[in-house]
């Protein structure tokens, strides 16, 4: 998909600096833009499509969160219900965490499908978030050092995480939820690009 | 080498013999308290004073002890520091991987004429190693030697202090008026004395200990950071870096290399903007990580108070090609007040081809000026508020410190060309250094 410049330059609706600089129009401007692409367009790698996590993701994510919900509901249902008999207050921690499981069902799915990265020719580009959406870039030769790192329900699910690190605590770029082997592969990637463009600060 | 440098090679050089005392007394006060404690509540008087006179002989006794297992060698390729009374430690510093050195003249070891060193190696934790004490001007002789191994010059021959320009020196009586003329200055001093006022009239003490504790230690800090951390601020430079020399209570040198500075930010508290007046904070790397482990002796401040030109000079020191007041700036767009109903018009973010300046804040200006070859990564970032607004914002991440380029809430399009021209620009800059 290419990214087209000219849909988002900022001549074409007014722009706080447009009123500002005449020195006329200090009221807010309370029409907002006219949208002019799609979300997806603004967090959109500049040449390639993303590569998106494993599906596996997502099931691993229902399962603990069903699993979660599950289990507390039990924990508060049975002994209210036990030791003091009222039925319609389980029904409602009942209903409670059946919301909570249904949102966290779809949440997961959403979470997984936005879940992104490219590596471009200079940069690698990972972008995360439904709600609050994110994309980072990191140039290669900033890259301090690459973790891979599985917990023992990913092993099962055969996924990983791989993280990267540059001087700055604030990079946090994390990609869950990559098959083993393509982590594997990413990871060897990225420490051989980190050498060739001269790595370290 | 100094000639007759290899009978010291084996065995190596003592630190100052007071070493021991000071080291000791600190312990003492440490020991004594704590054997005060435990005497006080059985024996009154007596027992205090037993508590005392044990910790003394005890911390004395230590800090002798310690000082007479340390030895520190100076060789042809590293510094050996080796200390420990039963578990033997040896510290080596191989002259290549130093970054910095510093020196600290602690309260009790300025009253004693006693320095001690501060030696920055690179990356990874446990990065600093301190020698603890020397004389100030064996201090002195040390580090210049330390350095121009760093360097890679060869210490034959004699060790001169390399030449230094004084750059600026800031008398204290401008840090006071400076640090009087400050917001949270004059709002916690206001506080403090309306408190007492307001106690005494209503006598309920007790009810104003609760704020005037908290609110009195704010003010306190206020002034302990900035006017006397930053008392008789000397700026010079050498050849290398910038170095600062600063203090009142315990006396600080500092030095900054020209290649590890990451970011500068100029800080423009309200009333001092009405009187021209800035104040220079900066990022290196490396340095910042350390600011907690040893109280507030190192300060991330690059020049407390001074007028535009002199601040720009500075900048221009560190950075050489920066032109923060000149970068085209990309100002956050009016509907984005509901971030900020105030504070958007003061917005905005943009790159020239050397640095990329953000400025925010309404009360106190901040303009954080970041090179292009110390970009780390660069992120674009939007909420769902944001996203109905149509803003997003871009963030310049560098190395931790007090320097934050982040240009917030500006329109999308906007963000998103800003933040991928930041790429480019970085690349570019990457490029450029490495040729050269």
């Amino acid at each position: 998909m290419e990214w087209d410049w000219t849909r988002w330059s900022g001549s074409q609706y007014p722009t706080s600096r447009a009123a500002g600089s005449n020195g006329q129009c200090t009221r807010v401007n309370w029409a907002l833009p006219p949208r002019l692409g799609d979300v997806d367009d603004l967090f959109a790698p500049p040449d390639h499509e993303w590569q998106r996590v494993s599906i596996r993701l997502r099931d691993l994510r229902r399962i603990l969160i069903l699993g979660g919900c599950g289990v507390l509901a039990l924990a508060t249902g049975v002994p209210i219900l036990i030791f003091t008999g009222l039925w319609w207050v389980v029904v409602l921690i009942l209903i409670v965490f059946v919301c909570l499981a249904g949102w966290g069902w779809f949440w997961a799915a959403r979470n997984q499908a936005n879940w992104g990265y490219a590596e471009d020719a200079d940069e690698l580009i990972v972008t995360c978030g439904v709600a609050f959406k994110r994309l980072v870039a990191i140039p290669y030769g900033r890259m301090q050092f690459v973790d891979v790192s599985a917990g023992p329900l990913d092993r099962v699910f055969g996924i990983a995480t791989v993280t990267l690190h540059t001087a700055s605590t604030e990079t946090a770029a994390d990609i869950p939820g990559l098959p083993a082997d393509e982590a594997t592969r990413l990871r060897n990637r990225l420490t051989e690009l980190g050498e060739a463009h001269g790595a370290g600060l | 080498m100094a000639p007759g440098s290899d009978t010291t090679e084996a065995t190596g050089l003592r630190t100052h013999p007071l070493t021991g005392i000071v080291q000791g007394a600190l312990w003492a006060v440490a020991a004594s308290a704590g054997l005060v404690g435990s005497f006080a509540s059985g024996e009154g008087v007596r027992g205090v004073l037993i508590g005392i006179a044990g910790g003394l002989i005890l911390g004395m006794g230590f800090g002798i002890l310690s000082w007479r297992f340390t030895r520190y060698v100076i060789d042809g390729a590293e510094l050996r520091i080796n200390s420990g009374v039963l578990t033997k430690s040896s510290r080596r510093i191989p002259y290549e991987r130093i970054q910095s050195v510093d020196i600290v003249e602690t309260l009790l070891a300025r009253i004693l004429g006693l320095a001690e060193l501060r030696i920055e190696m690179a990356g990874g934790k446990d990065s600093r190693t301190t020698l603890r004490f020397l004389k100030l001007d064996d201090a002195r002789a040390l580090r210049t030697v330390l350095m121009n191994r760093a360097h890679g010059h060869d210490g034959d021959g004699p060790e001169i202090e390399e030449p230094r320009d004084l750059i600026a020196l800031v008398e204290p009586e401008r840090i006071m008026i400076g640090t009087l003329l400050s917001l949270d200055f004059m709002f916690s001093a206001i506080g403090v004395v309306a408190l007492i006022v307001g106690g005494v009239w209503f006598g309920q003490i007790v009810v104003v200990l609760g704020g005037l504790i908290p609110l009195g230690w704010w003010l306190l800090q206020i002034i302990a950071k900035r006017v006397l951390l930053q008392w008789g601020f000397t700026l010079t430079r050498g050849t290398r870096g910038l170095r600062i020399e600063r203090g009142f209570l315990s006396r600080n040198s500092q030095t900054i290399p020209f290649d590890r500075v990451q970011g500068i930010a100029v800080e423009e508290p309200y009333v001092w903007r009405r009187l021209g007046w800035q104040r220079l904070e900066v990022d290196v790397a490396g340095q910042s990580s350390h600011r907690d482990d040893q109280g507030s002796v190192s300060s991330s401040t690059l020049l407390p108070i001074a007028d535009p030109e002199l601040a720009d000079h500075v900048i221009a020191e560190l950075i050489p090609s920066a032109q923060p007041w000149t970068v085209p700036l990309i100002h956050a767009p009016q509907r984005s007040w509901i971030f900020a109903p105030i504070g958007w018009r003061y917005r905005a973010a943009g790159a020239d081809d050397h640095t990329y300046v953000s400025t925010t804040g309404w009360l106190q200006r901040t303009t954080s000026i970041i090179p292009h070859h110390k970009t780390q990564s660069v992120a674009l970032r939007q909420g769902p508020l944001q996203r109905l607004r149509r803003v997003a914002t871009v963030e310049v991440h560098s190395p931790k410190g007090p320097v934050d380029a982040e240009g917030r809430h500006l329109d999308e399009g906007d963000a998103r060309r800003q933040a991928f021209a930041q790429l480019e620009h970085a690349r570019n800059a990457r490029s450029a250094k490495s040729v050269r």
